[in-house]
């Protein structure tokens, strides 16, 4: 079973459905999980206690975790003096510990049959430093610290940790961001156009799959960056 | 032989287990981590993993995450004596 953060809306939720039609069990975690079409359960992954209770009943249940998507994340396009403390502490608090609660949490399931595949997320900001960006692309450049170095931590359990650092995807996240500011990111791009949701899944897929059990600790953005 | 000596024993054993020179004897005093420790870091999960699962057998769960991991001086991975004790001491606390 692969458990998927964030598979309400956007990212997350167009990788639940892509790896739905590939047969994967997935179980859905998201804020509010009203309406979503596979197993869910919700939980605010910024909150430790809320991903441990996730983990007990994973526990309870005996499912065989295979895979950990981290694609919970929230974002604010602001100039940094110009962000309230409370949402600069919202934006870490939800993309940074959301994601290593999840993963420090989570990954003892896949430790123990030594195998299993743990996808987390960034963005293009940080490898652009995108400007009005700032917090946001902290907040993930921190994801691919721990990711890396996390990855080391799990090697010896055969456990893959690896980074999607998508650029601008047409989903939620981008409300607020004119077209003419996505044009001038995707600009930045090694391959200068827009991609969409279905090329973050191709990607998550070729990460969940045994043949490229050869990569861990890697950013791989989406786009070129 | 008493509960708490029996725990500890228990928790003694899954430390004996991971070792590769099974002729270590693990006393209260034995190292887990740092200088002359018995362990890796990757046997180190594996015996939370091992202590996980005889929690659960005992009816609580072992919180090796707990901010008595992460002190120096108070480590429950200091020693084998200190590792079982805090594992006694969270199961008489969630009883």
């Amino acid at each position: 079973m692969i458990v998927v953060t964030g598979a309400s809306k956007g990212l997350g939720r167009a990788i639940c459905d892509r790896l739905l039609t590939k047969d994967f069990e997935v179980f859905g975690l998201a804020r509010n999980v009203t309406g979503t079409p596979f197993p869910s359960m919700s939980c605010d992954v910024s909150s430790y206690e809320a991903v441990k209770a996730v983990v007990q009943k994973l526990k309870k249940d005996g499912v065989k975790i295979t895979g950990l998507i981290n694609a919970a994340g929230i974002a604010s396009m602001n100039l940094a003096v110009t962000t309230p403390p409370a949402v600069s502490q919202n934006i870490v608090q939800t993309n940074l510990l959301g994601t290593i609660f999840c993963c420090q949490l989570i990954a003892p399931l896949m430790l123990r049959h030594k195998a299993g595949a743990i996808i987390n997320f960034s963005t293009i900001a940080v490898a652009l430093g995108l400007k009005g960006e700032s917090i946001y692309a902290a907040s993930k450049a921190g994801v691919e610290g721990f990711t890396r170095a996390f990855a080391r931590e799990m090697a010896d359990f055969n456990v893959t940790v690896n980074c999607v650092a998508p650029g601008p995807i047409d989903t939620n996240l981008l409300k607020g961001v004119s077209p003419l500011q996505v044009g001038r990111i995707v600009a930045q791009q090694i391959i200068p156009r827009q991609f969409t949701p279905d090329a973050v899944s191709d990607l998550v897929e070729l990460l969940l799959d045994s043949r490229s059990s050869s990569l861990s600790g890697q950013v791989l953005h989406v786009g070129g960056a | 032989m008493t509960d708490t000596t029996m725990l500890q024993s228990q928790v003694y054993d899954a430390i004996s287990a991971l070792l590769e020179d099974t002729s270590r004897k693990v006393g209260d005093d034995t190292p887990l981590l740092g200088d002359g420790s018995l362990l890796d870091s990757m046997k180190l999960v594996e015996l939370c993993l091992s202590l996980e699962d005889l929690a659960s057998g005992l009816g609580f769960e072992f919180d090796w995450t707990s901010d008595v991991a992460m002190s120096k001086s108070r480590s429950m991975f200091r020693t084998a004596g200190a590792l079982a004790g805090e594992f006694i001491s969270q199961m008489d606390a969630k009883k």
